[in-house]
């Protein structure tokens, strides 16, 4: 019944996706920052996904944000992949206020990778928030 | 008149160090902030500089109890990057070691919640009934904790055989205190009165936070990965996923409760498994292909997630950790919004943040920044002595 889901899904947003990998129960596709609300919605809402988390990559030409939903019940995960192109002011759409669960991992992300996400509810650090001493830079840039 | 109390950053409740900030009206409260980060270690910037293999013994120490889940998971990660076949005989002490840790775990938190509410004798109680389990894993595995049990293509350590009858003793010794256990929850007028209806997540709350685990299935959001993706054994064994509708704190204390006999059962099985199944216990892996993978485990708190990608070399080049608190303890905003003070310790604690032992008072700073000394800890246990001597 999942995999009729998943084919509906990806007919459906055939325009708006790109497969970058699929394997068994796992699907990564990449999603335009712009239609990225569209397909958490669905996602969320629809499929009544729960979001696990989320992971960013710092690549030499950008950043990756890569969303982690679990379909639960199946075991398949739908991981929505956003790349930022941008190095130097890295933005894009934030999912908190459709998936309120991303508020923390989101915040994670702004503070060691610099990424701003639009419309946060709460743009705050998470992790350094009253550390001592100043922290003004991402902690996870040009570490390695 | 809104006061603001300030709990942390060295929590009576946690093992990390955090930080609630409770805006109380009078004796109720009317939100609550929560920071972490004062315990950040770095662990995923850490692992991307080691091998595979020296990874999973750096995330067995994330975490004092759930020191098989997250080996566990990152294992799972790594084998979905390079598909290896388990044998069956490792799935089987996988499952095993998870279990028996779940049982440890539950039974940690309940002697907690007893002494956080004033129930001396279930926390003393609860201990002792966990040291035998402790007891098990040196006998599988040689430690008391961090068990070093897991490699990528089965596990490290094989079962002695002759092992098996005196484990399954134990288990038998473990399964009539839980049962007493059980009873003393569900017929205690006092414990109940106390916890019924105290710091109810909504399920539609547990939804939207992504809750896991426990703190989930005591909200009628049955989830399980154990069940949803069965790795390991799990289809080989026969357990039910504990689901209740309240979402108060009762619930959570009886779905754990109900659990820890759950995870005997698979134990049992295990053992039982044990004694017939023969074979090697390791698949070696040589190589670990580019790619990515996911990989979770049913830790006694929730989903343990990692994801970990690859470019072919024997380190990862991302390794990301999610530890099942993470996203249960948002769920706080939801739950302890509208309730006593005096509840406001053990619904913080009933969806299982690490724990510790440590005890501190809280400081309360009042509008003209007077401080006045509270004990929540007091507090909670006041209200029950009350309710005991009501009824």
């Amino acid at each position: 019944m999942l995999s009729e889901v998943l084919d509906k899904f990806k007919e459906d947003y055939k325009d708006l996706i790109t497969v970058r990998r699929e394997k068994k129960d796992r699907l990564y596709f990449y999603v335009e920052d712009s239609r990225l609300r569209e397909v958490v919605e669905h996602i969320f809402h629809k499929l009544g996904c729960r979001l696990s988390t989320a992971t960013a990559l710092e690549r030499p030409d950008g950043f990756e944000v890569i969303y982690h939903f679990s379909h639960d019940g199946s075991g398949v995960y739908l991981c929505p992949t956003v790349f930022i192109p941008n190095k130097d002011n890295p933005e894009m759409n934030s999912i908190t206020p459709i998936v309120r669960g991303a508020e923390w991992i989101e915040r994670e992300m702004m503070e060691m990778f610099g990424i701003k996400f639009r419309e946060h509810p709460r743009p705050e650090k998470l992790l350094t928030l009253n550390h001592p001493e100043k922290v003004d830079k991402p902690l996870r840039i040009g570490g390695k | 008149m809104e006061r603001i109390i300030p709990v942390g950053p060295y929590h009576p409740l946690l093992e990390e160090a955090e930080y609630f900030t409770l805006k109380v009206d009078g004796e109720t409260v009317v939100d609550i902030d929560i920071e972490i980060g004062w315990m950040h270690r770095g662990h995923e910037f850490i692992s991307e500089s080691m091998t595979f293999t020296q990874s999973i013994y750096l995330v067995e120490r994330i975490c004092g109890i759930c020191s098989t889940s997250h080996p566990l998971a990152f294992v799972h990660a790594v084998e979905d990057v390079c598909n290896v076949e388990v044998p069956v005989r490792a799935k089987i002490i996988r499952t095993l070691v998870g279990e028996l840790e779940r049982i440890h775990s539950h039974l940690l938190w309940v002697g907690l919640a007893g002494h956080f509410i004033g129930y001396d004798t279930v926390w003393m109680w609860a201990w002792k009934y966990r040291e035998p389990v402790l007891q098990m894993f040196e006998i599988i595995s040689g430690n008391r904790n961090h068990y070093g049990m897991m490699r990528i293509g089965g596990v490290g350590r094989d079962v002695e055989p002759d092992s098996i009858p005196e484990m399954e003793k134990i288990l038998d010794e473990i399964e009539k205190k839980m049962d007493m256990l059980v009873k003393v929850v569900r017929d205690d007028p006092v414990l109940k009165s106390r916890l019924k209806g105290v710091g109810v997540l909504k399920k539609e709350d547990a939804i939207n936070f992504c809750a896991v685990g426990p703190t989930a299935r005591a909200s009628d959001v049955g989830i399980d990965v154990r069940k949803d993706e069965p790795k390991d054994a799990y289809d080989m064994v026969d357990f039910e996923v504990i689901v209740l509708p309240n979402g108060d704190v009762y619930d959570k204390f009886v779905v754990r409760v109900l659990e820890i006999i759950e995870s005997v059962k698979i134990c049992r099985q295990c053992l039982k498994l044990l004694r017939t199944e023969r074979g090697p216990v390791l698949n070696k892996v040589k190589e670990i292909p580019p790619g990515e993978g996911i990989g979770r485990y049913e830790a006694p708190r929730g989903e343990v997630f990692h994801y970990v990608r690859t470019d072919g070399s024997n380190r990862a080049v991302r390794h990301k950790v999610r530890a099942p608190s993470y996203a249960n303890i948002p769920t706080c905003k939801a739950s302890c919004i509208g309730i006593p003070v005096a509840d406001a310790l053990i619904t913080t604690a009933s969806v299982d943040p690490c724990y510790c032992c440590t005890e501190r008072a809280v400081r309360v700073i009042d509008e003209k920044n007077r401080e006045l000394h509270i004990d929540l800890l007091r507090l909670s246990r006041e209200k029950t002595e009350r309710i005991r001597r009501e009824a």
